[in-house]
């Protein structure tokens, strides 16, 4: 994903032209929370730090907002996934640090991260 | 090569046994991460980008400990994150010191002097600081992305000496990295007193920030070729002289994915320290369930097509050394004559 671009607040609805599968993985690799939204109606919100499709019973595995877990949900039990928490992965390009560091050299602001 | 002779019969006594125990795939040193948690935000790292509750997940030191027992390395690599925020770095340390581990401690150094004046760690020969440096003042604060740390982490360098600790360098070379620049840094390190050095090109996370600085192989080659000819007597190394020269373009291995592998708050991470494609539950899940066959260079994956990065080589390069009569006679003459 270029620079700019994110998926926070992203909320996919599975169909023929998007699978589980798909929103999945693409949670799995996304560094913010997300919200798992289940067939149940209940609603799970955390870190998806790991999914497993090759397993006996497919599965995705996260932390809560406060740490605890981690948690396992089965595919099945899964709806879609929400991208609600911030995405810790974007706008911190190294771009951008050269752009804020020229801008500390010419007496402005701070570097971010600085 | 610059390794303790007793730290260079500990791993060639264990690849041994993994050899005449026909195990095809074995591990070397385990990347232990107890935390993710960092004080710098380097553009180059991907490690550190999480939400704030798993920013403050850590392993517990019995989490960390089982995981050494089962994975049973000779060398236990500490990174992290930085693992002097970790809050039982002492113990530890010090618990792995106790199991005759070779640990290497790899940190930024922004809090040594501190830990250090705070007692908490011991000098061993099992024990060494690795400290990230990727080159003199100008290029380290530069791949940091913070100024002064250059000047914090050799302070913190030459405290740990004066006190009698082993102390080594790690540096991850970049996009437009200049081969005299790091002839100079080397040239630093070595007055400084340090003990070896590693280098390693870096790798090019998803999640980094910077995408446009990383090495390609060809320019790879170039940059070590220029670097590492004609390499001054005094240099010493603290890797394999096969890794060397396979990062020159003189050798080609294929990766050994299996032997640097890394647990952290999510578990045995899968194929390896780099990539990040899921999580096993045990070390022995970790070596069975993954489909080693998809990554390395030959097997097609775009993600590996230009890694040489050494947690995946350098594993490698130690496997050559004990594999065949010429690895070794290589290897000892690299050693010997300080020529790659």
């Amino acid at each position: 994903m270029s620079e700019g671009q994110t998926l926070e607040g992203w909320m996919p609805e599975i169909g023929p032209h998007l699978s589980l599968e798909e929103v999945i993985d693409t949670a799995f690799d996304y560094r913010g929370n997300i919200t798992v939204m289940k067939v149940d109606g209940s609603q799970a919100e955390g870190y998806l730090f790991n999914r497993n499709a090759d397993a006996a019973v497919p599965f995705v595995q996260m932390f809560d907002v406060n740490g605890a877990g981690p948690h396992t949900i089965p595919y099945r039990e899964i709806r879609t996934i929400r991208f609600t928490g911030r995405d810790t992965a974007a706008g911190n390009s190294y771009a951008a640090w050269l752009r804020a560091k020229e801008a500390a050299r010419s007496g402005s602001t701070r570097p971010a991260g600085a | 090569m610059s390794l303790p002779v007793s730290q260079m019969w500990a791993v060639a006594s264990y690849v041994i046994k993994q050899r005449l125990a026909g195990r095809k795939r074995y591990p070397l040193v385990l990347m232990l991460e107890p935390l993710f948690r960092c004080n710098l935000a380097c553009a180059g790292c991907g490690k550190i980008q999480y939400p704030a509750q798993i920013l403050r997940k850590h392993l517990t030191v019995e989490q960390c400990l089982a995981a050494v027992d089962e994975c049973g390395t000779p060398v236990v690599s500490i990174p992290g994150g930085e693992p002097l925020m970790y809050p039982d770095i002492g113990r530890l340390v010090k618990e792995l010191v106790a199991r005759h581990k070779y640990v290497y401690l790899c940190t930024n150094a922004i809090l040594l002097k501190e830990k250090l004046e705070a007692g908490i760690f011991t000098p061993s020969k099992y024990f060494s600081f690795s400290v990230h440096l990727d080159g003199l003042r100008e290029e380290h604060d530069e791949a940091v992305c913070r100024d002064g740390i250059y000047v914090q982490a050799v302070d913190g360098i030459k405290e740990a000496l004066r006190r009698g600790f082993r102390v080594t360098t790690n540096s991850t070379l970049f996009d437009g990295a200049s081969p005299l620049r790091m002839r100079e840094f080397f040239d630093e390190m070595m007055s400084i007193g340090v003990e070896g050095m590693m280098i390693s090109p870096g790798y090019s996370y998803s999640k980094a920030p910077d995408q446009e600085h990383f090495l390609r192989t060809q320019r790879a080659h170039d940059l070590f070729s220029t670097m590492l000819s004609n390499p001054k007597r005094g240099w010493r190394f603290n890797q394999s002289p096969l890794f060397l020269q396979f990062l020159m373009g003189k050798r080609d291995f294929e990766c050994t994915p299996w032997g640097n592998p890394t647990f952290n708050v999510f578990g045995w991470q899968r194929p390896c320290y780099l990539l990040q494609e899921g999580y096993a539950a045990t070390f022995r899940e970790l070596l069975e369930t993954t489909r080693w066959e998809n990554y390395g260079r030959r097997s097609g994956n775009e993600k590996c097509r230009d890694c040489m990065v050494h947690c995946g080589y350098e594993p490698s390069a130690v496997h050559h050394t004990f594999a065949t009569w010429r690895g070794f006679r290589d290897t000892v003459a690299a050693t010997v004559t300080g020529r790659y």
